[in-house]
């Protein structure tokens, strides 16, 4: 009776997407083998959803490095989850509208607080290392900042060195275009929690007492 | 309450369930119950009925209502998914908003500041709002009337008086004059009581009766005086099974609740369902307490197991949300609530009573 299949578990959503017609858009994740791979899926049935989904998924593999499997799901090079960086890297590709050009983000930036330029570099074995182009104690905040930022966004963990400027994915690989993309959100990750409190609190209906 | 199953209880239809689990007789199986709302953002699209046309159009209505069954296998069918559909109809101002959030009443600007400005318009039943959802019950009722239960939802006098004068200018009146506090509650269950019977002529089989006494406002003492007797008046002026819905900490009140004949009431998982079931004491039964913002919303299905377990082990009658869900729920958390069911009574080779 039910039309709807097995198709993993949700680990993100779009519950309106404003560049195809409203749909909502998922990211399910599923463990075939070793391998993580994600489903980018919407329930509808409107025409050009295909095509919309498809667009979704290119833009994954630019934005995130990630590659389109024989089966059309998504997976890391690496075969681990990044689940945490996978979702962010969904949330990034919906926002590019239908034909508008995508490109991988790169690995620097300007950091707006202190105007410093932040690079970052993989030194091998999945480290990476911050830098900026100022000295001081200020840019070794901000460093020691980013690096914190985007050890959360991308659930990496402390280099082995323990050093405030390096940061590893523990899958030991390079992620090259996931970093350049969690780099943009990393100089200000409260900004994104308060937004997922926001997008989390939406939808939910709270009794008239509790409204405003 | 479960006892071994004894082949007395002959496989029943979703609707035959709900409807013998809401007058306190014995089931094949629990039934799993939406009295009201499991409608998300991915059902709407998966039948093209997103909000907010769904809660205007009948024909978008149903078709989303109707998940409930076709998709997610629950043994009802609520087509009511707002708070606000009678309030519009009342002539409050309503915030729609769009397809992932809920439409509301603009509270701060209130349509009555006294008692006497109380009047239900003579296009009540009329209106589009309201006849929205008796022209969608008369859709599901003909698609859907043989095999489940469909449920329509009447608002309470205690929530049209939040919707229709604020929510802090009522609760100032009922602090400061509770004889005219009284008085616009009698008023206003006019539109309780019209709604409800449009929509048992249109085809519901029981009604679900939200009225926001919440814990967190009002205590189980103002329940006594202002709604208890008000609600015996309810169920014995609207003919079919009505379920109260009360949100919040709730116990402090259920002993009254218990005392009013309402088929059922449907309780919140800030209550416990053992010391609910313990205070309520089958009087009526319960439908219930799936937690919504942690466990449905945010949790996995294991975790949505866990809690329709305790409640069946604790005997609670009705088994579903505690609430209407929050939109982005996902749909396997949904399908795991009748799954769990059915797991546990194969198990346990229970039926009810």
């Amino acid at each position: 009776m039910t039309s709807i299949v097995n198709i993993g578990r949700r680990v993100e959503l779009v519950p309106i997407d404003t560049h195809f017609k409203d749909i909502t858009i998922g990211l399910y994740r599923q463990q075939v083998n070793d391998t993580a791979v994600y489903r980018v899926h919407t329930y509808s049935r409107l025409d050009g959803v295909a095509r919309r989904i498809q667009e979704v998924m290119q833009s994954m593999c630019i934005l995130g490095g990630m590659q389109e499997t024989s089966d059309g799901l998504l997976c890391f090079p690496c075969g681990e989850k990044h689940e945490a960086a996978c979702r962010r890297v969904f949330l990034e590709a919906c926002k590019h509208a239908s034909g508008a050009p995508v490109e991988p983000r790169p690995l620097h930036i300007l950091d707006k607080k202190s105007q410093l330029t932040i690079s970052v570099e993989s030194v091998g074995n999945g480290i990476y290392k911050v830098s900026s182009n100022g000295e001081g104690r200020s840019a070794a905040r901000r460093i020691t900042a980013i690096a914190a930022g985007l050890k959360k966004l991308g659930e990496m963990n402390t280099d082995p060195e323990n050093s405030d400027d390096r940061i590893a994915f523990s899958c030991g690989h390079s992620h090259d275009a996931l970093v350049g993309l969690l780099l943009v959100r990393a100089p200000n990750v409260r900004v994104i929690l308060r937004q997922e409190e926001a997008t989390a609190s939406r939808g939910v209906l709270t009794a008239p007492s509790q409204q405003t | 309450m479960h006892a071994e199953n004894d082949q007395t209880v002959k496989t029943m239809t979703g609707r035959e369930r709900v409807l013998a689990a809401l007058c306190n007789k014995p089931t094949d199986c629990t039934p799993v119950c939406n009295p009201t709302s499991v409608a998300t953002v991915e059902l709407m699209d998966l039948v093209d009925a997103p909000f907010p046309q769904a809660n205007r159009e009948p024909e978008l209505m149903a078709r989303l209502a109707a998940t409930s069954y076709t998709e997610l296998g629950f043994d009802t069918i609520m087509p009511v998914f707002t708070i606000i559909q009678e309030s519009s109809a009342l002539g409050c101002k309503i915030q729609w908003e769009q397809k992932d959030n809920w439409p509301t009443v603009k509270m701060r600007e209130p349509i009555w500041e006294d008692v006497d400005d109380i009047t239900i318009p003579k296009d009540f039943l009329t209106h589009p709002d309201t006849q929205c959802v008796l022209e969608a019950i008369k859709i599901l009722k003909k698609e859907y009337g043989d095999e489940v239960a469909v449920i329509g939802k009447t608002m309470g006098p205690w929530s049209l008086g939040y919707h229709c004068f604020g929510v802090e200018p009522f609760l100032l009146l009922s602090l400061d004059d509770p004889g005219k506090t009284k008085l616009a509650l009698d008023r206003m269950k006019e539109a309780t009581v019209e709604f409800g019977i449009a929509q048992i002529e249109a085809g519901a089989d029981a009604l679900t009766l939200p009225d926001h006494a919440t814990g967190d406002l009002v205590s189980g003492e103002y329940y006594k005086r202002y709604l208890r007797d008000l609600h015996i008046e309810f169920v014995e002026r609207i003919p079919i099974p009505l379920i109260l819905h009360i949100c919040g900490r709730t116990v402090d009140r259920m002993e009254y609740i218990a005392q009013t004949g309402m088929a059922a009431f449907h309780f919140d998982s800030k209550n416990e369902p053992q010391e609910s079931m313990d205070i309520i004491q089958e009087r009526i039964a319960l439908v219930g307490n799936i937690n919504n913002p942690e466990t449905l919303f945010a949790k996995d299905p294991e975790d949505v197991n866990a809690e329709v377990l305790k409640n069946l082990e604790a005997g609670v009658p009705l088994i579903g949300p505690e609430c209407a869900i929050p939109l982005q729920t996902t749909i396997e958390n949904l399908q795991e609530i009748p799954k769990a069911v059915k797991e546990w009574h194969r198990k346990t080779n229970m039926s009810t009573r």
